[in-house]
């Protein structure tokens, strides 16, 4: 596992959240880019139940990505994540009484996977209750695990396709406390999908300017 | 060539070496008889099976008996004899008679160690040694196995990510180009320093287009002088 950067991409003025994906794709190919089949990444919203009144509840999230398919992983609000196998979410209905699924706040994320060299670059759409949100675009550069090593040259292969939406350095590797050179890992992505996630429920209601 | 055929080959050795090869082409030769003649007639068929383990297991066991013996009295030291053509045509430079002999007059063994590196978080490279000269190297990646399945160190297996393919051709290029028969110290030395500064392999640009990036690799040459970072394609 290398080191990942999941951003989003403005849908362009005057085009659908399809037609901005279908130029994204030009661009990687035109760059020499293969495709490689699909991906997904799931996430699934609980409420912690029972606690003490007068308290905020915690929202746990359950995550799943197709990258890693045998895994599942569970990230608590602002505190620990931990990554178990796929019977975790046989588990979580077993926890029903202590964490209550909030329907109709899982979030899906699917696009295409390419390779190019050593970087695996994955342009989803993302939707929500049946409605699409935004895009998604991940770029992994494979060979590095240290995000301050290599953050500079992923920012400039990024620019060759982004152009200007190129996003700020992922901030789940600088609030490390090891800082940016602890070597990136798999939660550390699920992180950055939860945080646009979360960003793009915020932005904007069901149908507003996107399809 | 008289002087090398006297200090450096014991022609006992040898000839007992031989007789251990032979020995061990023998016993796998009867390994592949037996498999060949398949179970023999026995009144039952459990006989058959159990008669036919048996031999096949005796069998496994003095090639296992051969071998070990061969590797012992291969513990000789052995001259090869380069062609002078092969030595003005190959661009690999090869060691000279006169080292071959320096070896076998020091009596060092020609044995051979694997040295492993790790560079702070962003390789892991083998180093074969042939006694005190490096044979070969390979580089992988941080999150890569050094490991085979059976344990090993897995000196064959090329990285799965091209910068690290590109830096294994270039190190071997850096081993032909330290080389330097009278002070293989020197010659470790060298090229360890120079594997060293690929400590900024992801974090330096090309010093010839100032980009991270061509044709999506880094820059993954180092001048052998100045240690300096390129991309392949941009080196004088
Ligand atoms: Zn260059």
């Amino acid at each position: 596992m290398g080191v990942t950067c999941v951003c989003q991409v403005p849908v362009t003025e005057g085009k659908s959240v399809q037609q901005t994906v279908d130029v994204l794709h030009k661009k990687l190919e035109q760059l020499g880019a293969v495709k490689q089949g699909s991906f997904c990444v799931d996430c699934e919203t609980y409420h912690a139940t029972g606690n003490v009144t007068g308290q905020p509840t915690k929202l746990l999230y359950v995550m799943h990505n197709s990258e890693t398919p045998l895994s599942c992983h569970a990230l608590f609000e602002g505190g620990p994540c931990l990554t178990a196998d796929g019977n975790f979410d046989v588990l979580m209905l077993k926890l029903k009484s202590h964490f209550q699924n909030a329907k109709g706040h899982k979030v899906e994320c699917r696009g295409s996977r390419y390779r190019y060299c050593d970087f695996l670059i994955k342009v989803g759409t993302v939707t929500m209750s049946s409605s699409g949100r935004g895009i998604s675009v991940e770029v992994e550069y494979c060979p590095c695990v240290v995000p301050g090593d290599c953050w500079n040259l992923m920012k400039e292969f990024m620019q060759t396709f982004l152009g200007s939406s190129v996003p700020e350095l992922p901030s789940v590797f600088a609030t490390k406390p090891e800082g940016l050179y602890a070597p990136a890992d798999c939660v550390d992505t699920m992180n950055q999908y939860l945080e646009l996630f979360n960003k793009l429920r915020k932005l904007q209601a069901p149908g507003s300017n996107v399809r | 060539m008289a002087d090398v055929m006297n200090v450096g080959v014991n022609l006992e050795a040898f000839s007992q070496a031989i007789n251990a090869i032979q020995a061990l082409r023998s016993s796998v030769t009867r390994v592949f008889d037996s498999l060949k003649d398949g179970m023999k007639n026995k009144e039952t068929l459990e006989g058959r099976e159990k008669a036919f383990i048996t031999e096949f297991q005796d069998n496994l066991q003095s090639v296992n008996r051969d071998l070990k013996s061969t590797w012992f009295r291969n513990n000789l030291k052995v001259v090869i004899n380069i062609p002078p053509t092969l030595k003005s045509s190959s661009p690999h430079p090869v060691p000279s008679i006169n080292t071959l002999l320096n070896i076998t007059k020091n009596s060092e063994s020609l044995c051979v160690r694997l040295v492993q590196v790790s560079l702070g978080k962003v390789l892991k490279a083998i180093v074969v040694m042939r006694s005190l000269f490096i044979d070969r190297t390979i580089v992988r990646g941080f999150n890569e196995n050094i490991y085979s399945e059976d344990g090993k160190l897995d000196i064959w297996s090329k990285s799965q990510y091209q910068v690290f393919q590109k830096v294994t051709d270039h190190a071997t290029t850096a081993l032909l180009h330290y080389q330097l028969p009278q002070m293989p110290d020197v010659v470790v030395r060298s090229f360890m320093t120079w594997l060293r500064s690929y400590i900024k392999l992801f974090q330096s640009p090309c010093q010839r287009c100032g980009r991270f990036l061509q044709d999506g690799l880094p820059p993954t040459w180092r001048d052998f002088r100045t240690l300096e970072a390129f991309h392949d394609t941009c080196r004088m």
